[in-house]
């Protein structure tokens, strides 16, 4: 009996998957239920050599339930003080989730309004000023909205591209803004403008749609893919080993 | 040479109101008890320190003990935002709190070029963020070989540096083992340096990944078993995970907040 077809949650787990498609022997840093169970089933599946660590301090191998200790080998050990030794070398690939992002790619995690009185204050910008010009970054936005894509952030606590080129080669060096991933599509930058573009747009989800939750415009091309399904194996991986109690739909609810 | 030393009397000697204190301590290892010793002793205008300020800091600021943040992250961990935290930054209660934000990275070099010796550090980080307008301890600073323009962040050196640790021996000198942060550039960039340790014994073994501190690094060494709880110290206590989780209810509302530190932490006289 072939199983249930993938539903949007499962979507995304697979497009947070392709965006380690061939990193190699990296180190794999998502964050967020979504972004970790794409991690490992990227692992599980086309890219064997990608480290992940316990969400501590240990790399382990092997493939074990989100929220659940790791069952496989420790192959290493890498604890808050060294992980800066992966991030300058550039050998490490991060999903994080943006509170605003612009079609630049400037991302804000630090405050919402104005930044000395700020309205929300969020977490602080943590690693952001160092990991989009050290290493591959992408970002991962669980609901895709006006809220979250927004003509101007509030703040840059992550670099985008037209910030970068304006700070020149010290940013623009070993930049390297990979996709943004979202309940509604994939997206990338034109290599031209470097404003942001969809790349595709999940099954049963528009273009339209995809526009009208996003508060700047996107490049759009003449045909729009639509995100690929998970095979069969992918599904019965992340519905039986890696999220077996469904906390992908904390994230993304279908 | 460290001495060994009730923690009341060590916080009442190294600690003062206005100074800049640092307590570092990532995932376990955080000094709970020192910070509610802090609280009890009411130390005000404090500039406080932390790569990651979480639960404990939230206690801090709410009871009015800081003027000042220096910071990467701050949160609940596994949990949410911290609400006090957020109060003071938002509201200004119990008092405004001034923010000097960094990142991780410029954080861990700033500690690391005050154990140095040196004036600044230098990274790669910030540059294009808003932060280098946000932030006057990031400044741009040329390559003289290569003339690409990069980011100084000055040194960081504390007043004082509070961290908890394993054990200690009874010459003062440290061990702390399992996930370590940055206790010992914090340490060694301090003018002054609290231990607090879960025990004192005879013999240091040796432990894989262990950092150990020599007593000449220390000043002094208080022994709080149990004295990063909430947090955990590896091989001693686990996380107490049901308390970071009740904690975002408690610190919520100012009157929920200042009750549980009540009954909690200023009339006992020990800590938990």
């Amino acid at each position: 009996m072939s199983p249930a077809p993938a539903d949007r949650a499962e979507i995304c787990v697979v497009a947070c998957a392709e965006a380690f498609r061939g990193n190699g022997e990296i180190l794999g840093a998502p964050i967020g239920i979504v972004p970790i169970i794409g991690a490992r089933l990227a692992r599980a599946t086309f890219e064997p050599d990608l480290l992940l660590t316990d969400g501590e301090a240990h790399l382990v191998y092997g493939t074990w339930p989100v929220g659940e200790p790791p069952s496989g080998a420790t192959e290493g050990w890498l604890p808050y003080r060294a992980v800066f030794d992966v991030v300058w070398s550039g050998r490490r690939h991060v999903i994080m989730t943006p509170s605003q992002i612009d079609s630049y790619g400037n991302t804000n995690i630090s405050a919402i309004g104005d930044y000395a009185r700020p309205t929300v204050q969020l977490l602080g910008v943590r690693g952001a000023p160092g990991n989009a010009v050290s290493h591959p970054t992408s970002y991962w936005v669980p609901k895709h909205s006006r809220r979250v894509f927004v003509p101007r952030v509030d703040s840059v606590s992550g670099v985008g591209w037209d910030n970068a080129r304006k700070a020149g080669p010290a940013a623009t060096e070993f930049m390297d803004l990979r996709v943004v991933i979202t309940d509604l599509g994939v997206f990338d930058w034109e290599t031209e403008t470097r404003q942001m573009r969809i790349r595709s747009v999940h099954p049963g989800v528009t273009v339209d749609e995809v526009l009208a939750a996003t508060g700047f415009p996107l490049i759009v091309g003449d045909e729009v893919p639509t995100t690929r399904e998970p095979d069969e194996t992918e599904l019965r991986l992340i519905r039986e080993v890696i999220d077996p109690h469904g906390a992908r739909y904390r994230e993304v609810k279908v | 040479m460290a001495q060994i030393v009730p923690l009341a009397a060590a916080v009442a000697d190294l600690i003062h109101d206005g100074d800049t204190v640092a307590l570092e301590g990532f995932t376990h290892l955080i000094p709970f008890a020192a910070g509610h010793e802090i609280i009890r002793q009411r130390r005000t205008d404090l500039t406080l320190v932390r790569m990651t300020p979480d639960v404990i800091f939230d206690q801090l600021i709410g009871m009015g003990c800081a003027r000042k943040l220096v910071f990467s992250w701050g949160g609940n961990p596994g949990v949410g935002s911290l609400h006090r935290f957020r109060d003071a930054v938002e509201a200004g209660w119990p008092r405004p709190l001034e923010l000097e934000e960094h990142s991780h990275a410029g954080m861990a070099n700033r500690y690391v070029a005050g154990a140095s010796g040196l004036p600044f550090a230098v990274l790669r980080g910030y540059v294009g963020t808003d932060l280098v307008a946000q932030t006057s301890t990031i400044k741009p600073i040329t390559c003289p070989f290569t003339g690409e323009v990069l980011t100084a962040v000055p040194a960081l050196r504390p007043d004082v540096t509070v961290i908890h640790a394993q054990r200690a021996d009874r010459a003062g000198n440290v061990q702390l083992w399992g996930i370590v942060g940055v206790q010992k550039e914090a340490v060694l960039a301090a003018q002054r340096s609290l231990v607090t340790v879960e025990e004192v014994v005879d013999t240091l073994d040796p432990r894989p990944g262990a950092v150990v501190l020599p007593t000449w690094a220390v000043t002094a060494v208080a022994v709080v078993p149990g004295g990063a709880h909430p947090s955990y110290a590896q091989g001693y206590s686990v996380r107490d995970n049901d308390f970071y989780v009740a904690w975002d209810a408690i610190s919520r509302d100012r009157e929920t907040f200042l009750a549980w530190m009540r009954a909690n932490v200023l009339e006992v006289g020990r800590d938990h």
